[in-house]
């Protein structure tokens, strides 16, 4: 291997890079200094519409001052971030129950069965995110299928209005919508560790649930971080999943603030404001999740 | 370019709107200054090519767009947009080029300060003075119809289902009183998602009648009454009320009349009797009405046929056929009258109260008009609070 790379340029294996760097400036960082520019930006005085203040000796924090205060204890934003955050946690938790031990079993026991149950994790892809949410609305409707399923089975002879602003189903519904991307991580994840450790653990007397927990957990736990950011990412800015499943603005989440003053009206600047600040607390969690892979990197390699 | 502005002419002491142009108000019309000269009389339509018609999604019938197309010998592009700021931004950043597009009268002096829109030249649109209202030949937002023609006409009411609400909205004193005793249809309940739709029926519930008031305690007012309602009925917020009444998942809405219609027309189920639903709508002058409005767009490439395009949809036949066999939304027609369209079963007796006269627009009328960038702000920001749900 290393002679082959002897007889290549260097920066030939470096441009393989080059995609990817191009496609993050286009697609991520110009749109996020954008949003940055709107944020500390103007609106035109006729359209009303953004004027994003490229150059940063031209910005304004007047917006961004208002939208972080909004953000403290009484804060015009306070209720929903905390609400935003508990839905998102309690997905985030129902997701790893559901979807751990659906990877762990794909991955440990699945033999003939794999390639068949990894297309059916795929198969929802196939489907539209939007179409699965219309779709509860149809199966949890008063009269929908599920409850007439509850009402017969005398589970629950008095339904629930699942859809009329229930917090349960939108978490539900976070929960359905995002959970085959959590799977699917979480089972490379788990594909990943050396059977070989478990194997030596099994012969050094652990019991299945002493290997379990002492050899497969600690080794997956950076494949669940990262697939909980996966999911945890784009959960916090969900907005149609409330909308579509409750529509009550008991149930709504941050996701639909940023929607409300991105969608028209003469304050573009909170919208992105709003935005940033979610961005830097998704940093937060983001940072951890990278100082988490660097350590186990840096773990296996002492090793 | 611009003999305009010296041609301004409107209230002294309206308050200014975009580019200097006074807001307009039913009591206070506003002349729109011309920016450019309308085109000649007499000139040919221009054909081949592909006509542009941008408008709301679902807000017009595909085959009456596609059967002007055949008149003129012309491909049909119909372009949507979910919103009248998502319009105006497009327009605003060319990334349409329409022909002809729909705008609303509150975003009118908008649309020519920022030279979105041409104007118009009678001559071309005989169906104006013949088939539409004369209360709207020279409306208020735009006198002497120097850049609109009407399309649609609708008042902001309740509606609701009379096999699930059982008092008598409209005998009560105060009919927007029921969403503030509507506990017995919590999770029914719908108000509309639109910022100034939601607190103007709070402001209409507690009878102030000024909607395009800035007062920041006026508008915080409202908001307190809106929020009120989330403890008691626990309201969905959405503009889905033409789907939702009629199928039966909401039985008390915040309404529009022409969605009412709408889903009468659309979306009642099979077998299901259109007297299970009622509207109610203020008296003139007691609470908003709106309409909807043609325009031609500066981007045009086809002026003539563009004037043309305005005058077919103010049709009689055209006009009716788009209103009853599609969206429910009434044009401001002469020959349309509610008892008419009884007589003729087109629709249920008991939504005659969703059609409107033509004496319900002029000065004394309520509608939503332009703010100033300092007033929308208040509104929305106030409505934001609302649906934050804090």
């Amino acid at each position: 291997m290393s002679e082959k790379s002897g007889i290549y340029p260097r920066w030939l294996w470096q441009a393989f890079a080059l995609p990817g760097v191009v496609w993050l400036i286009l697609l991520f960082l110009v749109p996020f200094y954008a949003v940055i520019g709107v944020a500390f930006g103007g609106v035109d005085p006729i359209f009303l519409i953004p004027v994003p203040a490229w150059n940063p000796l031209d910005w304004s924090a007047e917006a961004v001052i208002q939208t972080l205060s909004g953000f403290l204890p009484g804060g015009d934003y306070w209720a929903v971030f905390w609400r935003t955050t508990l839905y998102v946690a309690v997905a985030l938790a129902l997701c790893l129950l559901v979807g751990y031990p659906v990877a762990y079993y794909i991955s440990r026991h699945a033999r003939r069965t794999k390639s068949i149950l990894l297309a059916l994790l795929v198969l929802p892809f196939w489907v539209s995110y939007l179409m699965r949410m219309l779709a509860w609305v149809n199966l949890f409707a008063p009269s929908g299928y599920v409850n007439d399923f509850l009402a017969w089975s005398h589970i629950l002879p008095d339904p629930p209005d699942w859809l009329n602003g229930n917090p349960v189903s939108v978490v539900l519904a976070l929960v359905y919508g995002y959970i085959p991307y959590l799977i699917l991580p979480l089972l490379a994840a788990l594909d990943r560790i050396d059977k070989s450790l478990l194997e030596a653990a099994r012969d050094l007397g652990a019991s299945p649930a002493r290997a379990f927990l002492h050899v497969t957990l600690p080794l997956s736990m950076t494949g669940v971080l990262g697939a909980s950011v996966i999911i945890a990412l784009p959960m916090f800015g969900d907005y149609y999943t409330p909308n579509i499943i409750s529509g009550s603005p008991t149930t709504s989440m941050l996701g639909n603030q940023i929607d409300l003053f991105f969608h028209g009206g003469p304050q573009p600047q909170i919208g992105a404001s709003l935005t940033l600040v979610l961005s830097l607390f998704l940093a937060v969690l983001m940072t951890y999740y990278m100082y988490s892979v660097a350590r186990s990197t840096r773990e296996v390699r002492d090793e | 370019m611009a003999p305009a502005l010296s041609r301004l002419a409107a209230a002294d002491d309206a308050p200014m709107g975009p580019g200097g142009i006074p807001l307009a108000r039913p009591d206070k019309p506003v002349t729109l200054p011309l920016w450019e000269d309308p085109i000649k009389s007499g000139l040919e339509p221009e054909t081949d090519g592909t006509f542009t018609v941008f408008n709301y999604s679902d807000y017009i019938d595909k085959a009456l767009v596609e059967e002007f197309g055949k008149q003129h010998k012309v491909k049909i592009q119909i372009t949507t947009f979910d919103s009248m700021d998502q319009c105006i931004t497009r327009l605003a950043t060319k990334a349409v080029r329409a022909d002809v597009t729909n705008i609303t009268p509150d975003r009118l002096a908008q649309a020519v300060a920022g030279k979105l829109i041409k104007p118009v030249n009678p001559d071309y649109v005989p169906n104006l003075k013949k088939n539409v209202w004369p209360s709207l030949h020279s409306p208020f937002y735009d006198q002497e119809s120097r850049y609109t023609v009407p399309y649609t006409v609708y008042t902001t009411g309740i509606g609701w289902r009379n096999d699930k609400v059982k008092e008598d909205i409209a005998g009560l004193a105060n009919p927007w009183s029921i969403f503030w005793n509507s506990q017995a249809y919590k999770g029914y309940v719908g108000v509309l998602d639109d910022s100034r739709e939601a607190l103007v029926m709070a402001m209409l519930y507690r009878e102030f009648y000024d909607i395009n008031t800035e007062d920041p305690a006026a508008i915080n007012k409202a908001l307190d009454d809106l929020k009120a309602l989330i403890p008691i009925c626990n309201p969905k917020v959405n503009i889905t009320e033409y789907q939702t009444l009629p199928e039966g998942t909401s039985w008390l809405h915040h309404c529009w009349s022409g969605d009412l219609l709408g889903g009468v027309f659309s979306y009642l189920p099979e077998g299901t009797d259109p007297s299970v639903l009622s509207y109610w709508a203020p008296a003139r002058g007691k609470g908003p009405i709106q309409n909807d409005c043609w325009a031609i767009s500066a981007s045009t490439k086809k002026p003539v046929l563009a004037h043309l395009w305005l005058d077919y949809i103010i049709d009689n036949t055209v006009a009716t056929d788009n209103f009853l066999n599609f969206n429910g939304y009434q044009p401001p027609m002469v020959s349309i009258t509610p008892e008419k369209l009884v007589a003729e079963g087109r629709i249920p007796e008991n939504l005659k109260t969703a059609v409107m006269g033509p004496d319900d627009f002029g000065p004394g009328a309520l509608q939503e008009m332009t703010l100033t960038p300092k007033g929308q702000a208040l509104w929305q920001s106030a409505y934001a609070k609302f649906v934050s749900g804090a």
